[in-house]
């Protein structure tokens, strides 16, 4: 019995294959010899060799009885066959494989075998090392820690790793499953794994490194796998990745298709666009359409959205055949010229561009950090400038016109920044107030209003040169930081100059620490405005706001005015956001929106008068009246209107407006929407619109200092062109500057266009440069004040129209995307049956009427209609009306 | 040719690293071509030779035997009040600053000539910070170890402050430079070291020596240790064959007791330090590298140049720019003791192989010849000089 015990087979056999190995084969099979695990059968299998392996085989096999080998009579052509052969000549419990240019770490039998026991897996995988760089192979994904009986259905990340012969095999869940490498196929580890995983119930994972793989570089030779610059090459690639998709849909695993076809992308077509600059023509075309085909049949083109950027582009670009584009993406990511102008942009974002994509998939090709290429030439620097011809472009763009640059020294640590100006090219740094420490570059690429900030790096330049300076306090010179920054050091000669600002760094950066532990709303400030809340309501100060402290307009503007020439004695505050800049007139105190002095004032003062909302500011008290005047006739749908107001939103509303005392109205059609939508109970004054005094009155001082204002010869046409703010459009804003460059160029030049943006968009607007004939208005604080220089007005859902038609001028209405305005905002009323005044859909038409402006007085009845309607109450005396009801 | 102005900047011009051998090659032939050299030692060892000839002129920034430690932060220390700390890094600032000044008045004697400044341990280049304003002084960094070396070492961060300022960053290997260069570097080129001695010799002869050798500070990075274990493992298929180790160095202890406990005291030699490695390579058969880490070995490409097959560990990618694999010798993994006993075998049972491998060895050095490499050197100068006529 025991005799027949040391004659059973062992445990495991090892297949080694190959194929002209002479020079390595012998050491796979020492490894394999000197492993700790003793009792092994191997299986040699050679694939017919022209060269000395088969006798290297031979000779090192023949005193050694476990070893066997197998001589093939014809060459396989592959791995596939002498593995097969392998199995075929073996029965043992477990196999493992073996390439004859490869080795086995020396324990690597003992620990596969013992886990595959351990674990009762039907696979066990361990860890692959590459000789050219011994880096484990998808190390940290995959074989981080070890793993024990998984399926590869819980844990996909697996599929990346496609190799046969890292693992050991349980010879009967091989046979049970018939699972052999499949014969005349290349690339057959794709598939034979795929399938192994898929079939396995368990499969066990062990983060141990077994076995290296021989990467020979500048090898004369390479192996199958191995020469990609074979179009037969690729063709094997797709077709072994066909068989796997076969495969996986036949067995009811289509699901998993997308992590199969994830690791295609990353893995296996990454490693032939990574060849793309080095092969034919005649290979290009083959591989693009091969590998179209092959992206249209189990793959949907959404698994590319979830990519690197890079590969998503790469993707998509071969996905949509588009091979020019594909070259001159794969030239863009590497720094070399591309036949055209690529990057593109729509306003927000960048794109790379293809003729051939459909608009719905640009965002397939969308491009987050365009590549730019920076210049620093020439630099000079002595004590007081810093000068240098700066070339800055951004690679492959089309439309350079639209982007601006600012140079920037900035000092982070003491919050310092000297800003370039530009003299033709030239950028110049003016150093006199530079502070010791250093001073970085930094360039702020402004693209249609919207910055971007690059941090200028040392390997962004060409060359970078080095000056040094000597003042007789400082020593200012040019340097590279370890971080690659490139900027100027600004050193005192004086050691204690030196301590001096070193320990002011150290004292703002505590300083910053701590202030960012502290909250906005500390226990000393709610203590204190508990305190304040205690104090008595003066009876005669009144607390304004419009437009959350941004504007000085508006009716709380007009109310104020009237109040102010009344000669009551009241104390006024105004609530803005920017004290210093807010232009108010007159005896009045400016208090910053949200501070402590401005919870101060309103809980004190008797007065709020307000356009949209500012009680949550401090509590109301009973003795308190609040005026709200809202700001403007309503025209979409709003509070509780509107379809998609949630309950969050209405109590919000609500809380609003049930401390409103009075609610002004500037005609009774929104009277009735008011009360309905703000479900308003209170003291509603329909007294028409304070702020529309202005436009009845018609004072010729006012029109004076606007034209004064704005630079505007007397006897010049002027357009006011106020587009309302498309909120659900990020883009719309970019739609409007092309609609500006077009009419800059067909208007004539005794025309004038004034350009009122919301003023969200205001800061956006001024930092770009706008063509003849437009003059950017988005700024002026007060619109009321331009409708009176204005000849026509270009509006569209905007209520502008309603102040506007009090003074029964002409109105055009450019409503491009009329009907995308009405699916996201509801109105209220009919623009295409009541607008008083042409509705065009696009700038053609509104220019026709603009060149005949006679055509326009056929919408003069209309426009009459309009105004009764709307405007019927506005006799210039609204505010007196106010002020008489509500500060008795 | 005209005449130069060459310094070279070392740690301590002494010591008797490969960085010593390579820059005393290059500063006495410079000198033979009748350049004007100068060393610029910023420590010196006490009472040791050194291998530069009498003609280079040393002058040592520290006579007095300061050594600069370490750059250490003022505030921390502060807060902690670990006033010992700052006091001494208060020190180390003062000296620097007036050592830098030292630095600044010895190449004041050069006036507006020009001066190629050659620095070959990146610690140097704290003292030469304002010299990189000066238009005619180009600096030459160097860095003697592989990426990977330098990389996990405090000289990393040394080397991206100031090697991307300098007119040109050598690497041993163009895999190195590759990775400086992701880094950011734009001034990183490649020059081989120079090797001192090359001599042809006879393959049968050398075969019959029997002995494996092994050259080069014996610290743990060295992996002596494991050319020890590797030669246990198959002394009994090698008859006759020896293992020889030269230099001296803290792991000498442990290395005795490794041999103690193989009890191989007949066959492995512990040889101390030698004055004359030609006659060594002389009378060895392989040399091998046990190493952990490298740059571009110097002992490989010495032992290669008098006709020496080699088996190394793969370390560093320097390895594979000196050995061809199965042409001048054999590569182990690092650490694989098995592996690298078995290419002793190898090569040792095999005649025809070791014979093959000499001969290749011998013809693969020709680039690492002393006069090949100095031409590169000379071409050189030029590239970086150019801007300044």
């Amino acid at each position: 019995m025991s005799n027949f015990e040391q004659k059973q087979t062992p445990e495991l056999t090892v297949v080694v294959i190959a194929y002209n190995n002479e020079l390595y084969v012998e050491e796979a099979l020492e490894s394999l010899y000197h492993q700790t695990l003793k009792d092994i059968e191997v299986v040699v299998v050679n694939d017919c060799s022209k060269d000395r392996t088969g006798e290297i085989i031979e000779e090192y096999i023949a005193d050694k009885p476990n070893f066997r080998v197998v001589h093939l009579e014809t060459n396989s052509g592959g791995c596939n066959v002498p593995r097969n052969t392998g199995i075929l000549h073996s029965d043992s419990k477990y196999v493992m494989f073996l390439d004859g240019d490869d080795w086995y770490t020396s324990n690597a039998c003992e620990v596969m075998l013992n886990a595959a026991k351990r674990t009762g897996s039907d696979i066990v995988a361990g860890q692959v090392i590459r000789t050219n760089n011994y880096e484990t192979w998808y190390k940290n994904q995959i074989y981080s820690r070890e793993r024990t009986n998984i399926n590869v259905r819980e844990f996909p990340e697996l599929i990346f790793d496609s190799l046969s012969v890292n693992k050991i095999y349980k010879r009967e869940f091989l046979d049970r499953n018939n699972l052999r490498f499949q014969e005349g196929l290349h690339y057959e580890d794709v598939l034979f794994t795929g399938q192994a995983y898929f079939l396995a119930n368990s499969i066990s994972i062990i983060p141990v490194p077994i076995y290296y793989w021989r990467v020979v570089e500048n090898a004369k030779v390479k192996s199958i796998t191995n020469q990609r610059q074979d179009i037969k090459n690729f063709i094997n690639r797709i077709n072994s990745h066909r068989f796997l998709d076969k495969f996986m849909i036949d067995n009811g695993d289509a699901i998993y298709l997308s992590h199969k076809n994830n690791k295609f992308f990353r893995h296996d077509l990454r490693l032939y666009v990574n060849d793309y600059l080095d092969v034919d023509e005649d290979y290009k075309a083959q591989f693009h359409q091969l590998i179209q085909e092959y992206l249209h049949e189990n793959i949907n083109k959404y698994e590319f959205i979830k990519l690197a950027e890079d590969l998503r582009i790469i993707c998509y670009l071969l996905y949509l055949g588009d091979q020019a584009a594909f070259e001159d993406y794969i030239h863009y990511l590497h720094d070399l010229p591309t036949k055209e102008l690529r990057i593109t942009h729509n306003g927000d974002f960048y794109y790379f561009k293809s003729d051939m994509v459909p608009k719905e998939d640009q965002k397939f090709l969308k491009v987050t950090n365009p590549k730019f290429e920076i210049g620093i030439d020439d630099l000079q620097l002595s004590e007081n400038n810093l000068k240098f011809n700066s070339n800055v472009d951004l690679k492959s763009f089309e439309d350079k016109e639209v982007v601006l640059y600012q140079w920037e020294l900035r000092n982070k640590s003491l919050k310092h920044s000297i800003f370039g100006k530009n003299k033709d090219g030239r950028i110049e740094f003016d150093l006199h107030n530079l502070l010791p420490g250093n001073y970085y570059f930094y360039l702020t690429i402004n693209f249609l209003g919207k910055a971007k900030e690059v941090l200028v790096k040392y390997d962004m330049l060409n060359k970078m040169e080095y000056i040094k300076v000597e003042s007789n306090k400082y020593s200012i010179s040019t340097f590279v930081n370890e971080k690659n920054m490139i900027g100027i050091k600004n050193r005192p000669h004086s050691e204690l100059t030196d301590i001096y600002w070193k320990t002011r760094k150290r004292l703002r950066k505590f300083r910053s620490k701590r202030n960012k532990n502290k909250k906005n709303n500390g226990l000393l400030t709610r203590a204190v405005k508990k305190l304040l809340y205690k104090l008595p309501v003066k009876k005669n100060w009144v607390l304004f706001e419009s437009q959350m402290g941004k504007q000085y307009s508006d009716n709380p503007k007009y109310i104020y005015e009237e109040l102010k020439n009344s000669n009551k004695n009241y104390k006024y505050i105004w609530s803005c956001e920017n004290v210093n800049e807010f232009p108010v007139e007159g005896n009045v105190t400016k208090v910053k929106r949200g501070s402590l002095k401005h919870y101060y004032y309103m809980t004190r003062s008797k007065y709020w008068v307000d356009n949209q909302g500012i009680s949550h500011l401090a509590p109301k008290k009973k003795e308190q009246i609040y005026l709200q005047t809202w700001h403007g006739t309503p025209l979409k749908k709003m509070g509780a209107d509107k379809d998609n107001a949630t309950p969050a939103e209405m109590k919000k509303l609500q809380s609003q407006t049930k401390n409103w005392n009075y609610f002004i109205s500037p005609n009774p059609y929104s009277t009735k929407i008011f009360k309905k939508a703000f479900k308003y109970t209170g003291n509603v004054l329909e007294t028409g619109y304070p702020r529309n005094d202005l436009l009845v009155q018609q004072p010729e001082q006012i029109k004076k200092k606007v034209k004064n204002h704005f630079n505007i010869p007397e006897g010049k046409k002027v357009i006011l062109y106020a587009p309302t703010f498309r909120d659900w459009n990020e883009n719309s804003y970019f739609d409007t500057l092309r609609d500006i460059n077009k009419l800059s160029k067909e208007i004539n030049d005794d025309t004038i266009v004034l350009l009122r943006l919301h003023y969200l968009l205001a800061s956006k607007i001024s930092q770009i440069q706008l063509p003849g004939h437009i003059i950017n208005a988005s700024s002026y604080s007060d619109i009321q004040e331009l409708y009176l220089i204005t000849d026509i007005l270009i509006t569209d859902y905007s209520s502008v129209m309603f102040d506007y038609a009090v003074l029964k001028r002409p109105i055009i209405f450019y409503c491009y995307d009329l009907d995308e305005y009405l699916y996201y905002r509801g109105m209220y009323f009919d623009l295409k049956e009541d607008a008083p005044g042409p509705i065009c859909t696009n700038l053609e038409e509104v220019l026709q009427f603009i060149r005949q402006p006679e055509q326009l007085d056929a919408y003069k009845n209309k426009l009459e209609q309009f105004s009764k309607t709307y405007c019927g109450i506005e006799d210039g005396q609204a505010s007196k009306r106010v002020i008489e009801q509500v500060f008795k | 040719m005209q005449k130069k102005n060459i310094v070279f900047v070392l740690n301590e011009y002494n010591g008797h690293g490969g960085a010593q051998r390579v820059a005393s090659i290059l500063a006495n032939d410079f000198v033979a071509d009748g350049h004007n050299v100068k060393i610029l030692s910023i420590n010196e060892q006490q009472n040791q030779p050194s291998y530069f000839n009498d003609q280079v002129e040393v002058n040592v920034l520290h006579e007095d035997g300061y050594r600069a430690p370490m750059e250490k932060a003022l505030f921390p220390h502060l807060k902690s009040f670990k006033f010992k700390v700052v006091s001494k890094e208060l020190k180390r600032r003062r000296q620097l600053i007036k050592s830098r000044l030292k630095v600044e008045k010895f190449f004041d004697q050069f006036g507006d000539e020009m001066v190629y400044v050659i620095v070959i341990q990146v610690w140097g280049m704290q003292w030469l910070e304002n010299l990189m304003y000066r238009k005619n002084i180009k600096i030459i960094g160097q860095s003697h170890e592989s990426f990977a070396a330098a990389y996990n070492s405090h000289r990393f961060k040394r080397i991206l402050k100031y090697y991307k300022q300098t007119a040109k960053f050598l690497l041993l290997t163009e895999k190195d430079a590759t990775k400086f260069e992701s880094l950011g570097f734009t001034n990183v080129g490649v020059l081989h070291n120079p090797t001192t001695y090359r001599k042809k010799q006879d393959a049968k002869k050398l075969w019959e020596n029997k002995t494996f050798i092994s050259v080069g500070r014996l610290i743990e990075d060295k992996g002596n240790d494991l050319l020890i274990e590797a030669f246990n493992k198959v002394k009994d298929q090698l008859p006759g064959w020896k293992l020889e180790i030269y230099g001296d160095g803290p792991d000498h202890k442990n290395l005795k007791l490794l041999i103690d406990i193989y009890n191989l005291h007949d066959r492995v030699f512990l040889k101390g330090r030698t004055e004359n490695a030609l006659e060594v390579y002389e009378r060895a058969s392989i040399l091998l590298l046990g190493s952990k880490a490298e740059g571009l070995p110097m002992t490989l490409i010495e032992a290669q140049s008098c006709s020496l097959p080699c088996i190394s560990t793969d370390c560093a990618p320097g390895i594979k720019e000196i050995i061809n694999e199965y042409e001048t010798g054999l590569l182990a993994t690092v650490g694989d003791a098995d592996q690298f006993s078995r290419h002793m075998v190898r090569l040792a049972k095999d005649f025809n192989k070791y014979e093959a491998y000499s001969k290749n060895a011998y013809i693969e050095s020709q680039k690492f010849e002393r006069n090949y490499i100095k031409q590169q050197w000379y071409a050189l100068f030029d590239e970086v000089g150019v801007e300044h006529e």
